[in-house]
């Protein structure tokens, strides 16, 4: 390599040395400084200096949790082994695998093979699956900061487990960009290993923020309206770069924000490509290879190009609307200016006013590398009973042999023997502890006691099903003439009748007819609607949130410095006239009398889940006091309760309402907790096979076997409430809806606020945007009955149908 | 279990429709359900998915609750009654029906029941149907529209969002009613609900565990 003229960083060279003295460890660099090769070239090095330790057959493992990455970087490694001369192969093995090349990879197993961690989980359920993992000698995690936080880092800690149980000495090392838990991280991916050592790049990347600012300021926000007129100044930007990526926030926006840009400057026809997980892969695939080609001037995208290959070409990044967190935004930065010590150029496009506060909070934390931590999952024993499954179709496994090696992941060091013990009876006999169903054949314990799996439908089916991504019914989009468009969510398409124009990979679309899994169109042109997919809006993270609320209190001084708040000086002089500017140690409350009713608004700053959890909360504990009910509402700076009768409030209630006391129990009694967790059984349900995933396209379609997981949830629910994978339901949604860490540090933090209480004649620059953007909703604790006796004498009414 | 009627009118006749998924036709004191889908749950484990046992006695427990209530000599199945081939689910149906030495079965043939006439009749129903006709009453597995004559059928399993004040939705299985069709909702509670297929100039019973109100 160093002929080249390439200098090795010093963090490589440290990687390098450490692998050869047999150490695991995780490599901590940005991108676009040679990570990969860190641990790749360690293995070849490894190799050439003592080529006896090693034997024929696959060697290195890389697990990279992206597919498009795949292909690419494998031909990278290949370049780099045929120059050293080696006789290595190199080989991709996942979803776009065809089937003659997967059989030709399990008769003889390249040298290094690239895989994801679903591929991974299909080897481990491969009967043959001793012989492929012979000579294994080392296994890499790409990306693993991508993984850790998901149930796909939960799937690599269960593949490592199965290693560690076959006896094998192989060195494992995590590659990752840098998060907020780094030592967590290397505990989670090496919780055996004794000699392991975190590498850490001292260089740094470069990004360098700029604001788009409308040319006058909108003293009252209102969310997702700015965005449309700021357009002119983003060709403007478009023009003057290489070759650009806009980033939006969701596939609906991409698909406007394509539309915008070919308006404002039809001359981008031909140069400007539209990219999101609903588009054809091909096209997708198309788009990338130009885009690394510089043969495209733009590509509106979404998260789907987040991460990936380098674009070389791509010198401007452009952000539509906030990126809600602080690790995404980099990342998104960096795909721009991408070898190492070129700056990474990222345009920030408030989509309203109030979001250029969050503009200036990003900068302070990109300065301040401030960046989120990625928490591990645990007791997420839907994977759990997926992997044992797993584990029986290739080759069988018994049960005592591996509960020490599951036990030892992070995941599950927590768990118990009785709940070892469920899922092995969950898989075996399918019922609660010590009764089972007769019928229920999904895996056999022989009499040696190797558990197995004997009936081929079963393997058929669980093969099908593995993985932890659930997607929603998804169906192909088609042209009646030929030719595949994308892919769109099925409740999307439930909702429109036939002629409907809709718009889908930029092109307006017309219905034409559905049949089995496929909607039919046809060209059209003229106004059609964008399918809002589910799944849009992200929350603040609550490291941008501690800096919007720095941000907020600096901006009270009208001689403020920073760009974007002494632009936004008009909003804030009317927030402060009408209302009150909070201080990092105040809390605003504001109370706004309209012709409709009563209004009070309040500002944690903390995100839109958690303010769905404290909406609920303190509409729960005001009608503590009198009967009162209320509608509410909430964004990702603080939320509403709306009543038409008067909600009065005195300070002292005020304090109490606030309070941190009976903090959990309350929000348990505010909230249905049953609802939220039936909407969390949605994946866990698919994950452990209770639920039949429908994938379209299969030539298979196991009607018979279809039904819901909401249906499941209430037959569990009723007749096996000790099922551990409906408690771990109820875990979930304490863990991640109610973020129950995050709401008593935000109440820990209110209490020692100063309350602001203020009363308001008209809506303020903050509140409006809740009042106006806000999805409304009440969350009711009743029970059914009661609930249709109070409707008893209203007139019942049948739901409008959206 | 709690039986809650709502009496209706259609053809001249009257019809008790119940919150327990099922009509009672008083005049010819007979039973009609619709989608038993028996062996449901047996056909998913057998598959490897783990249901529990418990679903099926609970749909048959009924049926045997309302028979006796009704004092039953008919009863009518309008379809789908064995989900997917023979197993024990299915086999507990004839100690159910034993019970009724006075009862006759009659199956309208569903596009689930690919079980033969011998094997229904050795579970104690007697008669097999593509299609019954019985005075101004025709009984389908598939809705469809009669001239002249009221087509009682299931398939569907119709279910109804009902909007609850402070914008909140709720989904129940209903019957729908219209001047020439009743759609009835499916019997056992092991089955999803469509909530498309909403006819126009229809009424929807919709019911819950203790009670049945029109939307």
């Amino acid at each position: 390599m160093k002929t080249k003229g390439n200098t090795p960083f010093s963090f490589q060279d440290k990687t390098w040395e450490s692998y050869s003295k047999g150490y695991s460890g995780m490599v901590i660099a940005p991108t676009g400084f040679g990570k990969t090769f860190s641990v790749f070239l360690a293995v070849l090095i490894d190799f050439m200096n003592t080529p006896k330790a090693y034997e024929s057959g696959l060697k290195l493992l890389w697990v990279t949790p992206l597919r498009s990455l795949a292909k690419d970087l494998a031909k990278a490694m290949q370049q780099a082994i045929d120059e050293l001369g080696l006789d290595w192969t190199v080989e991709v093995r996942n979803g776009d695998t065809d089937a003659k090349q997967k059989a030709k990879q399990s008769k003889s197993m390249p040298d290094v093979l690239l895989v994801t961690p679903e591929s991974l989980h299909l080897l481990i359920a491969q009967k043959g699956r001793d012989k492929t993992f012979d000579s294994i000698k080392c296994i890499a995690v790409d990306e693993w900061h991508e993984l850790l936080g998901s149930k796909r880092g939960v799937m690599i800690e269960l593949a490592l487990a199965f290693f560690h149980q076959q006896k094998k000495k192989i060195n494992i090392w995590g590659i990752t960009a840098t998060i907020g838990n780094l030592n967590e991280a290397m505990d989670v991916l090496l919780p055996l290993h004794p000699k392991k050592i975190k590498v850490v790049a001292k260089e740094k990347k470069l990004i360098e923020v700029l604001s788009v600012f409308p040319d006058e300021v909108e003293v009252l926000p209102w969310a997702g309206h700015l965005g449309g007129k700021l357009v002119q100044q983003v060709v403007p930007i478009i023009l003057q770069s290489k070759s650009t990526i806009v980033f939006t926030n969701t596939r609906g926006q991409s698909e406007a924000w394509y539309q915008l840009l070919l308006e404002a400057y039809p001359d981008f026809a031909g140069q400007l490509a539209l990219h999101h997980s609903s588009i054809d892969m091909h096209i997708r695939q198309w788009i990338e290879d130009n885009l690394s080609n510089g043969n495209l001037k733009a590509v509106v995208s979404t998260s789907s190009l987040d991460l990936g290959v380098d674009f070389k070409p791509v010198d401007t990044v452009i952000q539509i609307g906030s990126s809600k967190g602080v690790a995404r935004f980099m990342q998104r930065a960096g795909r721009s200016g991408h070898s190492p010590f070129e700056v990474s150029k990222i345009h920030f496009v408030p989509t309203h006013s109030l979001e250029l506060i969050e503009a200036a909070a990003l900068k302070e934390a990109v300065k301040t590398n401030t960046i989120e931590p990625r928490e591990p999952m645990v007791q997420t024993f839907d994977i759990l009973v997926q992997f044992l499954v797993t584990l029986a179709l290739g080759g069988g496994f018994k049960a005592d042999d591996f509960f020490p090696f599951i036990k030892n992941t992070a995941a599950f060091s927590e768990m118990t023997m009785e709940e070892w013990q469920w899922c092995i009876s969950f898989i075996t006999v399918g019922g609660s502890l010590g009764k089972g169903y007769e019928e229920y054949h999904k895996v056999t314990k022989l009499d040696s006691g190797l558990l197995v799996v004997e009936k081929r439908k079963i393997a058929m089916l669980h093969r099908m099903n593995l993985g932890v991504i659930v997607s929603d019914a998804m169906m192909k989009v088609k042209f009646v003439s030929g030719g595949f468009i994308g892919m769109v969510e099925e409740y999307f398409i439930s909702k429109l009748k036939k002629g409907d124009k809709f718009i889908l990979a930029g092109r307006v679309l017309q219905l034409v007819r559905l049949k089995e899994m496929t909607v039919y169109v046809s060209a059209s042109s003229g106004k059609a609607i964008t399918p809002s997919w589910l799944g849009g809006r992200l929350p603040l993270s609550s490291n941008l949130s501690q800096f919007l609320r720095q941000k907020l209190a600096l901006a009270k001084d009208p001689n403020v410095k920073e760009k974007e708040l002494s632009f936004l000086q008009p909003l804030f002089a009317r927030q402060r006239e009408d209302s009150h500017i909070p201080a990092e140690d105040e809390f605003l409350v504001e109370r706004i009398k309209t012709k409709e009713g009563c209004h009070l608004f309040m500002y944690p700053f903390e995100g839109r889940l958690v303010h769905e959890v404290m909406s609920s909360l303190i509409a729960y504990r005001i009608s503590k006091l009198y009967p009162i009910s209320f509608s509410m509402a909430m964004n990702d700076y603080g939320f509403e309760l709306f009543s038409d009768s008067e909600i009065v409030l005195s300070n002292e209630q005020l304090h109490k309402i606030l309070s941190r006391e009976n903090l959990m129990e309350d929000v348990l009694s505010s909230i249905n907790a049953a609802e939220m967790a039936k909407r969390k059984f949605r994946d866990i349900a698919v994950i452990s096979g209770l639920v039949i995933q429908n994938i379209p396209g299969a030539q298979k379609n196991n009607k018979s076997l279809q039904s819901s997981s909401g249906l499941i949830f209430k037959v569990l629910e009723e007749f096996d409430s000790q099922n551990l994978l409906l408690k771990q339901a109820y875990m979930e949604v304490f863990n991640q809806q109610l973020e129950e860490h995050r709401l008593i540090t935000a109440f820990e933090r209110i209490q020692k606020s100063k309350i602001i209480f203020k009363e308001a004649t008209n809506f303020t620059p903050l509140s409006f945007p809740i009042k106006v953007d806000s999805l409304r909703q009440s969350l009711s604790s009743e029970d059914l009955a009661k609930r249709i006796e109070k409707l008893q004498g209203v007139n019942v009414k049948q739901a409008k149908r959206k | 279990m709690k039986i809650e009627e709502h009496k209706i009118f259609v053809k001249e006749e009257a019809l008790i429709l119940t919150n327990q998924r099922a009509i009672f036709w008083e005049r010819k004191k007979a039973l009609i359900i619709s989608d038993v889908h028996l062996g449901k749950a047996a056909h998913f484990r057998k598959n490897g998915i783990a249901i529990p046992t418990q679903i099926a006695l609970q749909d048959l427990l009924r049926l045997e609750q309302l028979l006796t209530l009704y004092n039953a000599e008919k009863l009518i199945i309008v379809g789908d009654l064995i989900h997917a081939g023979s197993n024990n689910e299915v086999e507990l149906l004839s100690q159910t029906l034993l019970k009724f030495p006075q009862l006759t079965t009659h199956l309208i043939k569903g596009n689930h029941d690919r079980i033969s006439l011998q094997q229904l009749q050795n579970m104690g129903v007697q008669h097999l149907y593509q299609q019954l006709e019985i005075d101004n009453f025709i009984f389908s597995h598939h809705p469809k529209i009669e001239e002249k004559k009221l087509v009682i059928s299931g398939h569907i399993h119709p279910g109804i969002n009902v909007s609850f004040p402070a914008k909140k939705t709720m989904r129940f299985p209903c019957y729908v009613v219209t001047k020439n069709e009743i759609i009835l909702p499916a019997f056992s509670s092991f089955t999803g609900l469509d909530t498309n297929k909403i006819l126009d100039n229809a009424s929807y019973y919709a019911f819950y565990e203790k009670g049945i109100f029109k939307v």
